[in-house]
Formats: structure tokens, sequence, C-alpha cells
């Protein structure tokens, strides 16, 4: 733990620019999050892009963080980057601007891992969800199912083997035209469409606990080039609805089947994905306790960064200084 | 006024602590720059994540410093790798609000160009270094050019070989130019008549040491913030355009 002071915290790991200060005790202070908006029209991250927007909009995020939170950095007692996984030239921007703004000021500093710290978004006041519990991460970059047995430590019991379930649901947009990122679009139109109007696969048959999408965007395509223009028009929402229904379908088998294999009778969710409202549903139907931060806490944000730098190890000025991120392949 | 210099464009890391007198003749007071040992080795990564702050400890330590004794930081603005650029930059913008200081962005191009005129002076001066992709970013001062005062007659641009070439050309056989992109691109300069030092020699380095000289004579960022130089827009904006 950092002592007293607050913990300001930095993630830059994807497209969103985050600072946050929490007190020691895992109350936030502040939470600000600049989405860059700047890749929609291609259709995607470009990491070029995005770390370039990192290092334009840090400083300000950071300093509204500090100012929102009604403090300075003489008040702040430790300083957390998220290391990875991610991608690498964005998280090397939060990554250094944290470890510097530690050394000059001889701060300790804890480098937090992003997954753990999708986690310690739950640990965060008002949830305050103690371990052990089950944890669903969906977003556009992970989708993975955890066993948390304590603050400190993750076991990854399932992960997707192509595309995220966010991923699914902004490629699934695209293909009904609904322009990039599509979820929430999607979702929205979802509500006027029958869900059973359409039999997509949820990969059910795949046995485990690792996910797949591939397949199901792949369905989508075919069922749209079959049906043809206008009769996909006319039925836009009608797909919609069986597609959004299969993913959350293949989420929810595999959320089922790993309560059941750990015998975990609580379940946390994060991730973007985790604000889809039929998702909720579904996941409030189990019978499980369950938490489900804020939106504002499930998306990539620096709050769960902090979060996870109360249950991190903490390093002491100098220990840190040769500290490099990670990528970790293609998982993020 | 002491100044704290960095870069991080190129290959090696560099850190420099310098007193400079603020009168109009600009006199070294005291300096240490560690970039000359740090050299990463052929083929290698920079490192400059893991090296940049470490360096920078150990050259306060060396020199017994405290940041509370430093007047001024000065960060290397490329052109170089971007992801090189970034790190410094990010880096010197944090040190900068942690402590107070004024931050001041500097020319790579140009404090290469210095360097290579204090050690050794020439007449006209091509800063050329190395872009990647087979290309090579340049400046190019005239003979009687002083970079410590004087803008670039050629500013700062990215080249394709065959316009290296052609700026070689026109300036003339008393040229030199020095880098780590005048090395790399050697055989094509000399075919045109610029001089180009042998490989190892000292004028070809970034050195952070020059960065102050530079960054005393510059008025500092007004909001602690400054720009990389890139000089290149992202492949996928390129892709669209
Ligand atoms: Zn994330």
């Amino acid at each position: 733990m950092s002592g007293d002071g607050l913990i300001l915290a930095l993630e830059t790991s994807c497209d969103d620019t985050c600072a946050a200060v929490i007190t020691p005790d895992g109350a936030i202070r502040s939470n600000i999050i600049s989405s860059q908006g700047v890749h929609d029209r291609f259709g995607g991250v470009v990491p070029e892009i995005a770390s370039r927007q990192h290092l334009t909009l840090l400083p300000p995020v950071i300093d509204e963080a500090l100012r929102t939170a009604g403090t300075t950095l003489d008040d702040v007692g430790l300083i957390a980057a998220t290391r990875g996984p991610g991608l690498v030239a964005a998280l090397l921007v939060g990554f250094c601007a944290g470890k510097a703004l530690a050394a000059a000021r001889e701060l300790p500093f804890s480098a937090v891992d992003h997954l753990h710290a999708h986690i310690a978004a739950s640990f965060l006041k008002p949830s305050e969800f103690e371990p052990p519990f089950l944890a669903l991460i969906a977003s556009g970059g992970h989708t993975l199912l955890a066993e948390v047995s304590d603050h400190r430590a993750l076991r990854i019991i399932g992960q997707t083997l192509d595309d995220a379930a966010g991923e699914a649901f902004d490629k699934g947009a695209r293909l009904l035209g609904l322009g990039y990122p599509g979820g929430a679009a999607l979702e929205r139109l979802a509500a006027e469409g029958d869900p059973g109007a359409f039999d997509f696969p949820a990969a059910a048959r795949m046995p485990g606990l690792d996910f797949s999408f591939a397949g199901l965007k792949t369905a989508l395509l075919y069922k749209v080039r079959d049906l043809g223009e206008r009769e996909t028009e006319r039925r836009r929402a009608d797909l919609a609805a069986a597609y959004q229904r299969a993913i959350v379908e293949a989420l929810l088998l595999r959320v089922r089947r790993a309560l059941q294999q750990t015998g975990a009778r609580r379940l946390a969710v994060g991730g973007g994905v985790a604000a889809n409202g039929p998702l909720r549903e579904a996941l409030g139907g189990l019978g499980v306790e369950l938490d489900i931060p804020p939106r504002s806490l499930c998306t990539d944000n620096a709050a769960m960064v902090a979060s996870a730098a109360r249950y991190s190890p903490i390093l002491a000025f100098p220990e840190y200084l040769e500290l490099d991120v990670y990528a970790t392949g293609e998982r993020r | 006024m002491r100044i704290l210099a960095l870069d991080t464009a190129t290959a090696r890391t560099a850190v420099a602590l310098r007193d400079i007198d603020t009168g109009a003749n600009a006199c070294m007071l005291g300096e240490l720059d560690l970039s000359a040992v740090d050299d990463p080795p052929a083929g290698g990564r920079p490192g400059h994540a893991q090296r940049l702050l470490s360096l920078i400890d150990e050259l306060l330590q060396q020199t017994e410093t405290g940041w509370e004794s430093i007047d001024r930081l000065a960060v290397g603005v490329g052109p170089g790798t971007f992801t090189g650029l970034r790190i410094g930059i990010a880096s010197a913008q944090s040190l900068a609000a942690a402590r107070a200081l004024p931050l001041v962005g500097v020319s790579t191009l140009t404090s290469l160009a210095l360097g290579a005129q204090e050690r050794a002076p020439a007449s006209a001066t091509l800063a050329v270094i190395d872009a990647r992709r087979g290309e090579a970013f340049v400046a190019g001062w005239a003979s009687g050019a002083d970079p410590l005062s004087g803008e670039p007659a050629l500013a700062p641009r990215v080249l394709t070989p065959e316009q290296l070439a052609r700026v070689a050309a026109s300036s003339g056989t008393a040229t030199r130019a020095v880098g780590d992109g005048a090395i790399k691109f050697r055989e094509l300069l000399e075919a045109a008549g610029v001089e180009v030092p042998q490989d190892g020699s000292p004028l070809h380095r970034v050195s952070a040491r020059v960065h102050c000289r530079l960054a005393a004579l510059a008025e500092p960022s007004p909001d602690g913030r400054v720009e990389p130089e890139y000089l290149r827009r992202p492949d996928a904006e390129v892709a669209r355009a």
C-alpha cells in the first residue's frame, strides 16, 4: 500500500487517454477519459494515430484529473500506469509519462497489468466487491473469463480465440451499415427486431471456456449476401437482434460453464460490452451475486488502474526507472 | 542557467546537463554527456523507454545535482523515430510538470548541424537523420550560416534517395553531411560531391550537450508542452488520401 498519499494513475493502452485520482482506500476522486474518436473513419484503432493523440491529450487529461480531484501532485503518494497488455506505442506514452512524474519527485511507482485493472474496477467504492469471484471481461479489445481468488491474483480460464466480443458487435454493425464503432447502434436497432428471426451460431458445440466469434461474423456476412440488399435493408432490425442474441448466448454459455466448473457463486463483469442491456439482463438471471460497475468503470479508464495499483507491487524510487511496457501478443 | 537536455529521436539515448551563461556568448561551465557509451548494438532496439530515466538519474548523481538547482529542461523534438520522439517528449513533459520547470523543444537536425559546426567548422552543412523505409530526414545550412541563430536554408523535410541526391548535387562541393542518415546514404552523397566524415566520427552523433546551447537561447513553451516534428503523416492517413 501507498501510505497516506493519493494515487494518480494513467492508462493509454488503446485509444482512450485516461488519468484518475483515487484515495488510498479506493474512493474515486476523479476519473477523466478522453475518447479519441479519430479512428472511426478508419474502421478501427490505428496504433500510430492513437499514440499521437495520447501524447497530445495526456498532459491536459492529467491536469484535469488533478483539478477535478481538487488536489495537486503535492498530495500524490503513488503514481501508477498501465504497463500492458496493449498497443506498445500507445502504452509507452502513458507509461513513460507516469514513470517520469514519479521519478522527478522520487515517488513510488506501480506498473499495472491492464486485465488486472479491469477486474480491480470491482474493488473500488461503491462496489467493493470482494474476492473470490468469477470475472467476465468483454470489450472491443478482450474477452476472457478469470478466476479471481484474491485482490492480487487472477487466473485466466477462458479467452477468445479470434475476435473480442466488442469487436464482434462492431463488425456486425459495420455489415449492417451502422458505421464504426457501431456496437451501441446495433443494440438500439436490435431492440426493434425479433431475436428469433434468424439462427446465428453461438459456438455452443465448442467445448470448454474459450470464446470464438469469427464464425458468427461470417454467418452474418453470408446471411446479408443471401438476403440481398433490399431484403437486408427491410430486415435489418431482425438481423441485429438475432446477431446480438448469439453474442449474448455465447458469453452466457461460457459463464455458466465457468460457474459450474469453479463452483463460484459470485460474478463480476467488466469491459465495454458490460453496458449491453440484453447481456446484463441475461447475467441477472443466473442467480449468482453479480457486480457490474458503472459504465465509466467498465470501459478503459484510469480509476481501475489506480485500484489495481493498491494490489500490485509498489516499487520505490529508483527501482522502476528501467521498466518497459509489454504487448503480450494479441491479447489486450 | 543550468539546463538538463535529452534526445531520443535517433538510436541513441542522449542526456546532458550544462551550465550556460545567459550572455550573448553562451559559455559552457560544466557538462556531462552519457550518450557516447550507450550506442545500441547493430540491429538492436534503442531501448529509450528503459534507459532514459536511469541515464538522467545517473547524470544527476555523477554531477551531484538536485532537481531544485535545474533551471530549464530541453528535449529533442526530432525528426526521428515516432516512438522515440514520444518517449522523449512524454518523459520531458512529465519531468517539467513535476518540477515546475520551463521546457524547450529543440530541433534534433539543428542540434546535429550545430554540433558538427562546433567540433569542426565546415562551409555548408546537411544534417541527415535516417528516416527508415529508405528515406532521410534532412535540413541544410548554407555556407556561413550559423545553425545556432540562422534558420536552415533547406527546412526540415523527408526525402527519398532520388530527392536527396538532387539536394546534394545542388548544394555544392563544399558541403558536409552529418548524421546517421549521412552514413546510410554515404555513397549517394559522395557521388554528388558532398563530404561525409568517416562512420565512427563524433560529428554524426546527436548530442544533448548541443541541445543545451540551443535551449538557452529559445523561449520556453508557454504551457509546458512541445510538439514532435514527425514530418510524416501516419500510414493510415496517407493510404486514405
Ligand atoms: Zn481494456
